[in-house]
């Protein structure tokens, strides 16, 4: 359900992770589960063909990064994604209050 | 996780889609992963394995790359080869044209261009270009025969296909 109900979803949660701190796949992934307190546990193979297609898109950018002797895809926004990012925002605030509007919570 | 990353290979390269950047940043994950394992105590076979299962099916991550690249693209593909395939049986359709070589050349050379850009489903295309002439005759002659014609886009297609195969197969390799 809750898998089901985050594809719509995932480019805003994609684009707010990375809005101030540009990171790899793994790292997505992890600020993911903790901000959401583990509640978006989502297959980890999922983000990255969504990261793919917003980066063609141009709302990310990435580079490769060699630390640890591991290279690693940095994903960070673009200045194309801010706004993109903060229009994703403003239809998910009108969503949510219009579903608690409507569900009475 | 040798055989997991090459099973994602073989999914992606079945579907065109081989990349060595995204293998190489899928294993980057996996060895992450795998180290978080290890540091919450976990033995390497325990990290790895859970390291996998995490991630997901080689073919569920292929699946959506495949969902993902191809969706807008193919879309418009498709457009272009409908397009092309109703010009080409306009311009046959001209009382005055009576140029069959230069037709059947027409329909060879866009189903094979069109073929070198399809990432599933040849034949869709194949029928979106040749329909167009076999059903003109159908409809204006009743010429049943005239559905030889879809012969042409089909070798088209599937010629440019399979060399785009072929050609990704050979970079790959290389």
């Amino acid at each position: 359900m809750i898998g089901e109900a985050l594809k719509g979803h995932l480019d805003l949660l994609l684009l707010a992770i990375l809005e101030n701190n540009p990171a790899h796949g793994y790292a997505i992934i992890e600020t993911l589960r903790q901000r959401s307190g583990g509640t978006f546990d989502l297959p980890e193979g999922t983000i990255y063909p969504a990261l793919h297609r917003l980066e063609r898109d141009g709302l990310l950018e990435s580079e490769w990064s060699e630390g640890a002797g591991r290279r690693r895809r940095i994903y960070r926004l673009t200045p194309k994604g801010q706004p993109a990012l903060a229009k994703r925002q403003q239809e998910w605030r009108q969503f949510s209050r219009a579903v608690q509007a409507t569900v009475g919570l | 996780m040798k055989g997991f990353l090459h099973a994602l290979d073989q999914e992606l390269s079945r579907r065109g889609l081989s990349d060595k950047d995204t293998l190489a940043e899928v294993e980057s994950h996996l060895l992450d992963s795998i180290d978080q394992g290890l540091s919450q105590g976990l033995s390497p076979e325990q990290a790895q394995q859970r390291a996998l299962e995490r991630f997901g099916p080689p073919r569920l991550l292929a699946g959506n790359f495949e969902k993902e690249r191809c969706y807008r693209m193919q879309k418009i593909l498709l457009v272009c080869a409908l397009v092309s395939g109703l010009l080409i049986a306009y311009v046959d359709s001209r009382p005055t044209w009576d140029d069959t070589g230069i037709t059947v050349f027409a329909l060879l050379v866009t189903s094979g261009i069109i073929g070198l850009l399809v990432q599933r489903r040849p034949w869709l295309y194949a029928l979106a270009i040749g329909l167009w002439i076999p059903l003109w005759g159908i409809i204006h002659a009743q010429n049943v025969s005239m559905l030889l014609v879809l012969l042409f886009p089909f070798v088209g297609v599937y010629a440019g296909w399979a060399l785009r195969l072929v050609v990704q197969k050979t970079l790959h390799l290389a």
